[in-house]
């Protein structure tokens, strides 16, 4: 029964749509200090090379695939941070795109490792290695009705779901902290958040870094989801693409990417007819956007609507304390 | 111990001499003015005492220590804060927010007490409002606490730039121009706000150009004109200066010719 429930489809959407969220939200942080950062696709292909070469070639473990992908993007971000931060709006975006660039045609080049142009496929599933290691203990999809390449879509689904729950989180919260107010005042006014105080070198650097880390981890679940990687995967379209889950959900508010994602992700493949001239679309949403809403359709004033009556009952509590 | 020494300034700007071996030194408690005609160099020695930019030549030296090669951020730590000509504040933070960024260098959490909200994180974060709050209430803006920065009025945020400022808890204030565009009630408020300053124990280096505020204000102060010292002293010495006086009015013998 519960087969009839489960679409592959549909969940192989809604992976993709988690995917391009955790990517989005790479994009979020890393604009949040205003640095404009076309090199995510660079990063994705890191993490997805990564850990597809290490459990594939090398037969190890998706989890230390994942993880090695991951802090190997985070390593290449504070390398390429670090010399950019003096860098600024288009002059950096020109930079990051350069080594993306680079990245790809390492990729291309380094054909002992990569398999050159014609790509590494083969990589382990991440869905059937997870119903495999279920079977191990004694579950089989069959005992709650399931094929089991439906329980693995199904599984693959659940575990990126939590992830990408956790990924927001830790940025939700981070922006409401210290460390988010710090990212919000270099990226508003950079040299009047250095005279408060703050250290503008080290807050850029770590958004770049988590920005980096992100898209890894990203590019790591990619590749485990699809099983192929080839380095037309990592090109300058999905950059864009990247940039612009951000740059249209709005790159102000957390929230901003997640909706760009879903909505960017999710209208494409409903409306199949689109998705031909989707890069036509994209074309024009970036100039519509940059002309009318530079910020995104979802900004803190969208969100400070929603929030307005619970701040006004704090801020009248606030009152009576001080008081 | 003065709090503030600046001995032998001198910015060079490519071609341009824009302060020439300044000297003064600030004591502790002083409201002390920096006065001069615009491009006399005030705010380019607000940026070197605040290493925005380095001297060509000359030390600035802060309680005994000499601030050369520190970073901004490293000066706003040790206790010297500024605010800013033209106002500078975080426009889509509220007003709240603006206050807790200027408390940044004065509390500790990271990006993992931040995340897992631990128990001193989240005292911090209260403290830090509270303080925040506090500081609205002297500048009287507590009322709009909530409010986007950008939404204040020009005075406001004159007066929310001094509050962010002093959430650094700094020993010496740096206030540049405060009282530009003010009216003479929003005027009279500053003048109130600069004493409660002075009697917390912050001592203030005030660049102003509205010269009755100054006069009534300062305990001394020093004139530039050109990038040159032509005077330091007390209001009264300074008011009846002939140099002062040429730099302000010009000289009497070109108005008879």
């Amino acid at each position: 029964m519960l087969q009839e429930l489960i679409n592959p489809y549909y969940l192989q959407v809604l992976t993709f749509i988690l995917i391009n969220i955790v990517l989005g939200l790479g994009m979020y942080v890393t604009l949040s200090t205003g640095q404009l950062s076309l090199g995510h696709a660079g990063f994705m292909a890191i993490g997805a090379y990564t850990s597809g070469i290490l459990t594939f070639t090398y037969e190890m473990p998706l989890f230390v695939g994942i993880i090695a992908g991951t802090l190997l993007a985070g390593i290449f971000g504070l390398i390429l941070g670090l010399p950019t931060l003096r860098l600024q709006g288009v002059y950096l975006a020109i930079a990051t795109l350069g080594f993306g660039e680079v990245m790809r045609v390492v990729f291309v080049n380094w054909e002992s490792m990569t398999n050159g142009a014609v790509g590494l496929s083969g990589i382990p599933n991440l869905g059937r290695e997870m119903t495999d290691a279920l079977r191990n203990i004694g579950f089989e999809a069959s005992s709650i009705g399931l094929r089991s390449n439906a329980l693995g879509s199904l599984l693959v689904f659940l575990f990126l779901l939590v992830l990408a729950i956790i990924i927001f989180i830790f940025f939700r919260r981070q922006s409401q902290s210290r460390v988010g107010r710090a990212f919000a005042a270099i990226k508003m006014d950079e040299s009047a958040a250095e005279a408060m105080g703050i250290n503008i070198t080290y807050y850029k650097v770590l958004a770049f870094v988590q920005g980096a880390m992100a898209a890894g981890f990203a590019g790591a679940i990619y590749a485990h989801v699809t099983g192929y990687i080839s380095p037309s995967d990592f090109d300058y379209h999905r950059a864009i693409d990247i940039l612009i889950f951000a740059v249209f959900g709005g790159s102000e508010v957390v929230w901003g990417p997640v909706f760009g994602a879903i909505f960017l992700t999710a209208v494409p493949e409903f409306l199949r007819a689109i998705a031909e001239y989707r890069y036509m679309i994209y074309g024009v949403l970036l100039v519509a956007m940059m002309a009318f809403r530079p910020q995104g359709v979802i900004d803190h004033r969208v969100l400070y609507r929603f929030k307005r009556k619970r701040q006004d009952k704090k801020a009248a509590k606030r009152k009576k304390e001080v008081r | 111990m003065a709090v503030l020494e600046v001995k032998n300034i001198a910015k060079r700007f490519g071609g341009i001499q824009a302060l020439t071996d300044v000297n003064f030194s600030v004591g502790e408690g002083e409201v002390f003015g920096l006065i001069g005609p615009n491009g006399a160099g005030k705010t380019t020695m607000f940026n070197i005492i605040t290493s925005m930019f380095p001297p060509t030549s000359g030390d600035i030296t802060f309680l005994g220590e000499k601030l050369n090669g520190l970073k901004p951020f490293e000066i706003t730590k040790k206790g010297i804060c500024r605010t800013f000509q033209n106002i500078r504040l975080f426009p889509d933070m509220t007003v709240l927010e603006n206050v807790t960024v200027g408390g940044h260098c004065r509390t500790q959490s990271g990006v993992w007490s931040s995340v897992f909200h631990t128990k001193k994180q989240k005292q911090e974060e209260a403290a830090a409002s509270k303080r925040a709050f506090e500081l609205l209430e002297l500048v009287g803006l507590s009322e709009q606490a909530d409010e986007f920065a950008d939404n204040l009025s020009y005075g406001q945020q004159r007066r929310l730039e001094i509050a962010r400022a002093l959430a650094s808890d700094p020993k010496l204030l740096l206030l540049d121009e405060p009282a530009a565009g003010m009216n003479e009630k929003e005027t009279n408020d500053l003048f109130d706000l600069i004493q409660k300053i002075k009697a917390s124990g912050i001592t203030v280096l005030l660049i102003e150009h509205d010269m009755p505020l100054v006069m009534r204000i300062c305990d001394r102060m020093a004139v530039l004109n050109f990038g040159k010292e032509i005077a330091l002293g007390t209001p009264e010495e300074i008011r009846n200066n002939p140099e002062v006086i040429e730099a302000y009015l010009g000289k009497e013998e070109e108005d008879e010719n």
